[in-house]
């Protein structure tokens, strides 16, 4: 039953006296090769671990399948969530042919994308900045019809790399997400303000 | 271990403290009712908490169920959270209760209930050829296994949990993950044993 040819339990001991527990663990944890000096010569034991290693690969296959969440499912949970939070706002951009309607979230996530890349930012948050800000333009309330707000204002909360120059690393900030939302939205940024929260 | 491999490790990396802290500069937000922090935190997590809650209800519906109800949760829930222990911990216990729990209604409810006579028999590992069937050969053995066997084998052995850090999800020790785990890995090779007859 335990000879190099047969096929040993998961749990039973080798005619060469080792338990087959042991091998099982070396093969599920990716360790079949690295063998030992009784296994390099021992006819039972390698014989073991050839088994397990091609029995395990199901699981291995298991183990290597990453999916992801899907993005529908996450995000109608967090609608959900956000229920109750204020409205949707948009930024309007006019043209002869019609206009383009630009829901704030999309320059929230734009913000957000655009400072999170920027060397010395360890993680950043972006918000539309509240009134009282000194906005103009602005990324208005859809219920304001007629308004033509083909700007906006983003505020940018972030924790920073400890070591470096703060003030250099807002104004990089300010440039890399004015840019990035301009030329992805047609929104004018007038007003970017990055608050540095904390500093790792 | 590895996410990818199945391998142990012990102790934590400079990229999982990073990360931590990061986490928790993020719990802190949302609880100061930052929503985007919340959402933010969320889309770090996301994939996680679906993969896990995947892997342990064994259905793609539930999984969706699952992770929707944690993401609806946790907003309110974070409250509670009391920081004394990684957020991670904190998250993948509420998703394993989750889905759990889901799993538990389910069985309950439905009539329809698979039986393992109603399981799709597989052939062999040395027949087959196709990937999909070997992964699908693995994922019906995982479903299969004892819900005490199947939590620490789906945060060691796919999500690459420390042995420390699965047992402090499901709040038991660490030798008892070992235990289970060993278990597991004896269970699921007798089953493909029995396929490769």
């Amino acid at each position: 039953m335990t000879g190099p040819t047969a096929l040993p339990a998961p749990e039973e001991r080798l005619a060469c006296g080792r338990w087959t527990g042991p091998l099982v663990e070396q093969v599920a944890e990716g360790r079949a090769r690295e063998l030992d000096e009784h296994q390099r010569t021992c006819p039972h034991c390698r014989a073991a671990l050839g088994e397990f290693e091609r029995l395990w690969g199901p699981v291995r296959a298991v183990a290597a399948d990453r999916p992801r969440a899907p993005v529908s499912v996450v995000e109608a949970a967090l609608r959900r969530v956000r229920t109750g939070s204020r409205e949707a706002e948009y930024g309007r951009l006019d043209s002869p042919l019609g206009h383009t309607r630009v829901a704030s979230r999309v320059v929230v996530a734009l913000a957000r994308h655009l400072a999170g890349q920027v060397p010395g930012v360890e993680v950043a948050l972006s918000g539309l900045a509240a009134e009282g800000h000194g906005v103009v333009g602005e990324v208005v309330p859809d219920v304001q019809a007629g308004v033509s707000g083909g700007s906006t204002a983003v505020q940018i909360t972030l924790a920073a790399a400890y070591g470096q120059d703060l003030q250099a690393l807002g104004e990089r900030i300010r440039s890399v997400v004015a840019r990035g939302v301009r030329e992805a939205t047609g929104l004018e940024p007038v007003d970017v303000t990055v608050l540095v929260d904390d500093v790792w | 271990m590895t996410s990818d491999g199945g391998v142990a490790h012990d102790g934590g990396t400079v990229t999982d403290e990073r990360g931590s802290q990061i986490d928790r500069w993020l719990v802190r937000k949302a609880r100061d009712g930052e929503l985007g922090a919340y959402e933010e935190l969320i889309r770090r997590h996301r994939d996680r908490i679906y993969r896990i809650a995947l892997r342990i209800t064994g259905d793609a519906a539930d999984a969706d169920d699952v992770t929707q109800e944690v993401v609806i949760q946790l907003w309110t829930a974070l409250s509670g959270f009391a920081g004394s222990s990684a957020f991670t911990t904190w998250l993948y216990r509420v998703v394993v209760n989750r889905s759990l729990d889901h799993q538990r209604r389910a069985r309950r409810t439905a009539s329809d209930e698979p039986t393992e006579g109603d399981l799709v028999p597989v052939a062999g590992p040395e027949r087959t050829v196709v990937a999909g069937e070997e992964l699908r050969a693995g994922l019906e053995a995982i479903a299969r296994l004892p819900d005490a066997q199947r939590v620490p084998f789906v945060l060691c052995q796919i999500e690459g949990l420390s042995y420390a850090q699965a047992a402090a999800v499901t709040k038991t020790s660490e030798a008892t993950v070992r235990g289970r785990l060993a278990r597991a890995r004896t269970t699921l090779l007798a089953e493909m044993r029995s396929w490769s007859a």
